[in-house]
């Protein structure tokens, strides 16, 4: 008796909600027809919903606040739209979302459902799990692809061309911007002898008498500026740098022996030859140009500060796209 | 012409922010419910609807169109709600009642009310006051068990998919929560003060 009262009790919670089975609905009933411990334990269970029905205050807000809460969202969804990697991942969700669903509805199409197994049926979410493994492992692939000669990712199209067209600079040796350019059209200028062209962490080898950025004269739509991260630098490249398919990319690198007091010493470690990228795409010509760049630039934290170490003035950004004549 | 949600959903897709205000319109309220219930606190509450809402805006391209919306709003603003309050009770080293202590003190709150009789100073207000403490008493994972099923209505099957557990957790939870409340509720049970 006291072993099926336990067990009774156990299903009171859902024999007031009548989320149990028909038989176990009849068993409870047919139990609570013959034990007034747990009638009175029904009857208690059922006061206190009700007393949770009747008389718990459910908080309300006032117009008031839900107008001001919503005029503050409004601000923040203005001042922190997502960002390429949110809408990207999106997208990617949605996608895999709907070629799942596709296939299961081809399963359920095709396939007497007699025929379908469990496991048939978990295809679908086999498919995902295999898709979420593969994104995983690709950064690591991606790492692993090979640069070229010139030191430029291996995307195939993209061809590194460093052009020596001279920008006033603060300092004195400290870093040349390399162009890559996929133009093929485009006229090779001269290719600077003074410019690392691997990604390993060999030290480059600088001339002492260059200018510290160079850039192309030709026009170029949009592009990216590639400049090194900190050595023993914990920051990662922003995937975004992984999917560019950019008309322009451009590096700098900075020397690892320079005459003392001729720039921060701190900026050695940019020889690294760890790479990072700034999203550049659509920006215009003009004091705009500025502001757009440094918007996004603090947008990456990570490689900001890198690109701090290379003073603003130096990488003159107007100057540069004047000169781009974008 | 009014857009319905679906509609209002694809086009917050397609990036058309005006679709976002006759979502929030239509689901502030109940998040705000959700947030204060869990949270215990107005202000904070606040917090996690603002958070709730910029996690919908961005994340609504994850979004299955086969699911319900609303359960999907649901899982977020108690995820964020219950993140909140977990790192809220890190920060201050609040102190968590235990169970036992939470009882204690119900019960010692109703000894003070019904010192004399219960009937003449059990006004109703009293008893909405006590019976809302009561349910803030519970623990956090009976608490918003109790809140999801009892008061927002939600299936057990929809409370599991919520709180991304089995159903039977739920039950199980639910069946524990309701065993509390009785014992807490157990002088107006008893004295018929429904």
């Amino acid at each position: 008796m006291r072993l099926k009262c336990q067990k009774t009790q156990r299903l009171l919670s859902d024999y007031i909600d009548e989320t149990l089975s028909e038989r176990q609905m009849k068993d409870v009933a047919l139990h609570l027809d013959t034990c007034r411990t747990c009638k009175r334990e029904v009857i208690d269970l059922k006061k206190t919903r009700h007393l949770l029905e009747n008389f718990y205050v459910e908080p309300e807000a006032s117009e008031a606040y839900y107008a001001r809460f919503t005029k503050t969202l409004q601000q923040r969804i203005e001042q922190n739209p997502p960002t390429v990697h949110e809408q990207a991942r999106g997208v990617g969700a949605r996608l895999t979302w709907q070629l799942l669903a596709r296939v299961r509805r081809y399963i359920d199409h095709c396939v007497p459902s007699r025929l379908i197994t469990v496991r048939q049926k978990m295809l679908p979410y086999y498919a995902l799990v295999a898709t979420m493994m593969l994104l995983l492992v690709a950064p690591l692939i991606l790492k692993q692809i090979p640069t070229g000669e010139n030191g430029e990712y291996a995307f195939g199209h993209l061809k590194a061309r460093l052009f020596s067209t001279s920008t006033p600079t603060l300092y004195q040796p400290a870093a040349t911007l390399a162009i890559q350019q996929d133009q093929a059209t485009a006229q090779p200028a001269e290719i600077r002898r003074n410019v690392s062209k691997s990604r390993t962490t060999e030290t480059p080898t600088i001339d002492s008498g260059s200018d510290l950025w160079q850039f192309t004269d030709d026009p170029v739509a949009e592009g990216y500026i590639l400049t090194t991260l900190r050595k023993n630098s914990k920051e990662t490249l922003p995937r975004v740098a992984l999917d560019i398919d950019s008309e322009l990319l451009a590096y700098a690198e900075l020397p690892s022996q320079a005459a003392p007091g001729q720039y921060p010493t701190d900026r050695e470690v940019l020889t690294d030859g760890r790479y990072a990228v700034l999203l550049l795409q659509g920006i215009h010509s003009g004091q705009h140009a500025l502001q757009q760049y440094k918007r996004k630039w603090s947008q990456f934290e990570g490689f900001s500060r890198q690109l701090l170490d290379v003073p603003l003035e130096t990488l003159s950004i107007t100057e540069v796209y004047d000169s781009m004549e974008l | 012409m009014e857009r319905t949600e679906a509609l209002l959903i694809a086009d917050l897709c397609e990036g058309d922010e005006t679709a976002l205000a006759p979502l929030i319109e239509k689901y502030k309220r109940m998040v705000y419910r959700l947030a204060t219930q869990i949270t215990k606190n107005h202000a904070d509450a606040e917090d996690v609807m603002q958070e709730t809402f910029l996690k919908v805006y961005r994340s609504i391209r994850t979004f299955r169109k086969d699911a319900a919306f609303e359960t999907w709003v649901y899982r977020i603003a108690v995820n964020e709600a219950l993140n909140f309050v977990k790192r809220r009770d890190r920060r201050q080293e609040h102190t968590i009642e235990t169970t036992a202590e939470a009882e204690f003190e119900a019960d010692a709150r109703y000894r003070a009310i019904h010192a004399s009789d219960p009937h003449t100073h059990a006004e109703k207000a009293e008893l909405r006051r006590y019976v809302t403490d009561a349910v803030n008493s519970l623990s956090l994972k009976h608490r918003t068990v109790v809140i999801l099923h009892e008061f927002e209505g939600l299936t057990h099957a929809e409370i599991a998919s919520i709180l991304n557990c089995s159903e039977g957790t739920v039950r199980s939870r639910l069946h524990y929560a309701r065993k509390k409340l009785r014992t807490l509720l157990k002088p107006y049970v008893d004295a018929g003060a429904i």
